[in-house]
């Protein structure tokens, strides 16, 4: 038998009539990838959270280097070698990358005079342990976001840790990114660590797992080695049912371009695109962070204005030169991080639906009209079949997918020719994934132009019907659905992403 | 590999508008450059530097304070009228008792900011007129004059390091000059070298975030408050000894002059961020003005307006900067 580093047995937890956790028990060996999987709210930040000694187990065991706890205190679990590094990264955004590295160590040091030169002895050694560089003197807010993971790693290793447990790392990374973090676990393994990895991107899972476990509404489904499973499988057990993706295919008659674009260029961010959009189109791009994706997306809808090039709509020049010019010409944007830029999360579903038509559903008198805004609410949490009590309920409290489809909802109901979604998925589970899926391809069924950028292959092959590939600025290539019929696209259209120069997502980030 | 900036952006351009400005006076008027100008800047805003310090402090930890004038005159008060009723006339004695009572009222601080979880402006908004209501009730409301006030203090008051012969007299830099030198050093030392100091910044950056290092958010406030009463206590003192008198109602009321010194000076009013040279920077501005403009041939009225649209300025120019960076970033919050 090879060596346990850490066993539950038997746990359960239960909140105000939740059974969060309920009889889980899970072997964790030393020196291997271990995956968990589930949906949101299956139980594995839970799980988790009672390892690192946050929440106390109501039953169960936990047997930790062969001691055994009937619950955990944190700095128990710190001393066992359980460092935890959570989605929000705890790191303190005007202080260096060095003391960030440093200060959970000399914390527990309890020393009261800093030394600096030790400060920095120990940020390097973590650093040159995995084997990256980053500037230790940039303060966190000027550091990218993969090097804010990176320095979140560090601080956890500084600490001895025996166990990593990493609660969904690559959710803000790009693809290059992730791959850079991805060969760091493969490492810390090699060098005696165990890694408990938590993330909803399939693929990641099976590039790293050696073992798997799932969980399902608090319960443990099955512990799996990596190879027994196909990504299927896996989704299969982690819903109850099979997931499969719709593949889109357009079908409207009228081919007249909705959105024409020429010759847009914005300087440092992209340069000399063009491109048309049809009704009833859902076009794909595709490409690195800072390959010009985002930054297109923002030009159309009024921010980030371009230099050069022309915009035409319905045939006839644009101007937009501000998000409220962009809502009139009928364009809609669902951000990239819906958390700061696409909700007011303390406030209900109702105020967030109606947000974007409050001149709308207002007298001329400038008095808002509360029946409309609650029915325009209420349309809009049917029609994208949110899963709430009420439009009354606060918009922070849902899952990730419910957030999601109450920002579509908003766009939805100001009734936009053309709809552009960046990264729809990021963050959300397979399940409500598949929802998402297939309610932006009733939308473009029904004759809205979408624009949809991602970093998933799947989710582009999944729904769109033609493609753009982006890569340093320009695209890179234009797919239609010809192409995109092929077989082996998606390893054709990886290669075009990063063939140009695979070295540039390493040296990107030294901000 | 070490790398402190000393001296950054936003310090950097104090320090080129306080240049600019002496040029510019100096050519209107000759009589502003000597000894006698820089000696009297120095002496009026040694007491506004050291209360900054605290200010400092506490804004690092994420709190803010507006009640630290009302525990000045308290602890200060109080020492005083010690020292007149019991005959007691030593200097020493007044800056212990009223250190111990800015410590004190400054912990009740963040006692209550720590348990109400309430904005600390709002809370010390309450203390300040509290702290000034007991003292006038309870204490005493009486104004004592230059005659009775203990001799220690009056000496201090006017003591001087040096003395340099001017065309206008004999010209000295004030003694208080040594505390508010001492008082930066030590804050300094507490800041960048001691893990109670690294812990209210990492406090200021985010609690939740100092809680899972291991910090506790109540020691550092009880801290930062506790260190900007004492501080206050100390400026009190050194205010009665400057004035050589004692009213009940000086002092509250110009928080507002420190707070705008320190944002001024770069601090960020969220927390987590500002250095000591910007506060020194930015209260000297201010006291430059007040003391120079006159040889502008403006009057005092101007102070105001000069102030506000420095204020106005440098917060603008600060998120400015901000906002460039967050666009750099494809951060379009604004």
């Amino acid at each position: 038998m090879t060596e346990m580093l850490l066993r539950t047995e038997h746990i359960s937890k239960a909140f105000i009539g939740v059974q969060a956790l309920d009889d889980v028990s899970v072997d964790i060996k030393k020196q291997s990838i271990h995956c968990l999987c589930g949906e949101n709210g299956s139980g594995k930040s839970t799980f988790v959270k009672t390892i690192s000694g946050i929440y106390e187990p109501d039953q169960g065991k936990i047997i930790l280097n062969g001691k055994e706890y009937g619950r955990l205190t944190p700095p128990q679990a710190i001393n066992e070698g359980i460092q935890v590094i959570y989605q929000d990264l705890s790191l303190f955004p005007h202080m260096t990358v060095a003391e960030n590295i440093a200060i959970n160590r000399l914390r527990q040091s309890g020393k009261k005079i800093i030394n600096w030169k030790e400060i920095y002895r120990i940020a390097q050694e973590q650093i040159d342990r995995i084997g990256v560089s980053m500037d230790l003197n940039a303060t966190i807010l000027e550091t990218s976001m993969a090097n804010r993971q990176l320095t979140a790693i560090c601080r956890a290793l500084s600490m001895d840790a025996k166990l990593l447990f990493m609660d969904e790392p690559t959710s803000a990374l790009t693809r290059q990114e992730v791959q850079r973090l991805l060969k760091i676990v493969h490492e810390l393994k090699e060098q005696g660590l165990s890694v408990v990895f938590i993330s909803h991107k399939l693929d990641e899972v099976f590039e790293v797992a050696d073992e798997i476990t799932i969980f399902r509404d608090g319960k443990k489904i099955g512990d799996f080695k990596s190879d027994e499973l196909t990504e299927r499988k896996l989704a299969y057990y982690m819903t109850g049912r099979e997931v499969t993706y719709p593949r889109y295919k357009r079908s409207l008659a009228d081919d007249s371009p909705l959105l024409e674009v020429r010759g847009l260029e914005k300087k440092g961010n992209y340069k000399d695109i063009s491109f048309t959009v049809r009704k009833g189109d859902i076009l794909g791009i595709i490409g690195l962070l800072g390959s010009g994706r985002t930054e297109l997306a923002l030009s159309l809808f009024g921010l980030n204005p371009p230099d050069a090039g022309e915009i035409l709509f319905e045939g006839k020049p644009v101007k937009i030169n501000s998000p409220s010019a962009a809502k009139q010409t009928g364009i809609a944007l669902l951000p990239e991080d819906r958390g700061s830029q696409g909700l007011f999360r303390e406030r209900c579903i109702r105020e967030n639906v109606s947000a974007a038509m409050l001149g709308e559903i207002s007298s001329k008198a400038g008095f808002l009209d509360r029946e409309k805004e609650a029915s325009l609410a209420e349309e809009g949490v049917q029609k994208l079949r949110v899963r709430t009590p009420s439009t009354e309920t606060v918009v922070g409290s849902l899952s990730g997918g419910n957030q999601q489809k109450c920002v579509v909802a908003k766009w939805i109901s100001t009734d936009p020719k053309l709809f552009i979604m960046d990264s729809p998925t990021v963050g959300i589970d397979i399940g409500s994934k598949a929802e998402i899926y297939e309610l932006i391809q009733s939308f473009a069924a029904k004759g809205m132009a979408i624009i949809l950028i991602t970093d998933e292959m799947e989710e582009l092959l999944a729904n769109a019907n033609r493609v753009l590939v982006f890569s340093e600025g320009r695209i890179a290539a234009e797919l239609d659905e010809e192409d995109l019929d092929k077989e082996n696209i998606g390893q054709a259209i990886s290669a075009l992403i990063s063939g140009a120069d695979p070295e540039k997502g390493e040296q990107g980030d030294q901000t | 590999m070490i790398r402190h900036k000393i001296v950054t952006g936003s310090e950097l351009i104090l320090i080129l508008i306080i240049v600019l400005y002496c040029i510019i006076v100096a050519v209107v008027n000759p009589a502003f450059w000597g000894f006698e100008t820089l000696f009297d800047i120095i002496r009026s805003s040694s007491t506004a530097i050291i209360v900054a310090l605290g200010l400092l402090v506490v804004m690092l930890s994420g709190g803010i304070d507006v009640s630290f004038m009302s525990i000045a005159l308290f602890g200060s008060y109080t020492a005083a009228y010690m020292m007149i009723t019991y005959k007691i006339d030593s200097l020493p004695f007044a800056f212990v008792v009223a250190t111990l009572i800015g410590i004190i009222l400054g912990m009740i601080n963040a006692l209550l900011v720590n348990w109400l979880k309430l904005p600390a402006f709002i809370i010390t908004l309450g203390t300040q007129n509290f702290f000034h209501g007991v003292m006038t009730t309870f204490i005493s409301d009486k104004t004592y004059g230059a005659g009775v006030i203990p001799e220690s203090l009056s000496r201090f008051g006017s003591s001087t390091i040096f003395k340099v012969n001017t065309e206008m007299g004999v010209m000295g830099l004030t003694t208080s000059a040594i505390p508010v030198f001492l008082l930066i050093c030590l804050t300094w030392f507490i800041l960048y070298r001691t893990s109670i100091g690294r812990g209210v910044v990492a406090l200021g950056n985010s609690e939740e975030s100092a809680i899972r290092s291991g910090f506790d958010p109540l020691k550092i406030r009880l801290f930062a408050y506790g260190y900007i009463g004492a501080l206050a206590g100390i400026m009190g003192v050194i205010y009665i000894a400057q004035v050589n008198a004692v009213y009940p109602n000086k002092l509250v009321g110009d928080e507002l002059m420190i707070i705008a010194g320190a944002v001024i000076g770069g601090t960020k009013i969220t927390g987590g961020s500002g250095k000591i040279l910007g506060v020194v920077l930015g209260i000297l501005i201010i006291y430059l003005l007040n003391n120079t403009l006159i040889f502008l041939g403006l009057s005092s009225s101007w102070n105001k307006l000069f102030i506000g649209t420095l204020l106005v300025i440098s917060v603008a120019v600060t998120s400015f900067q901000a906002r460039v960076k967050n666009r750099k970033n494809l951060i379009f919050t604004e």
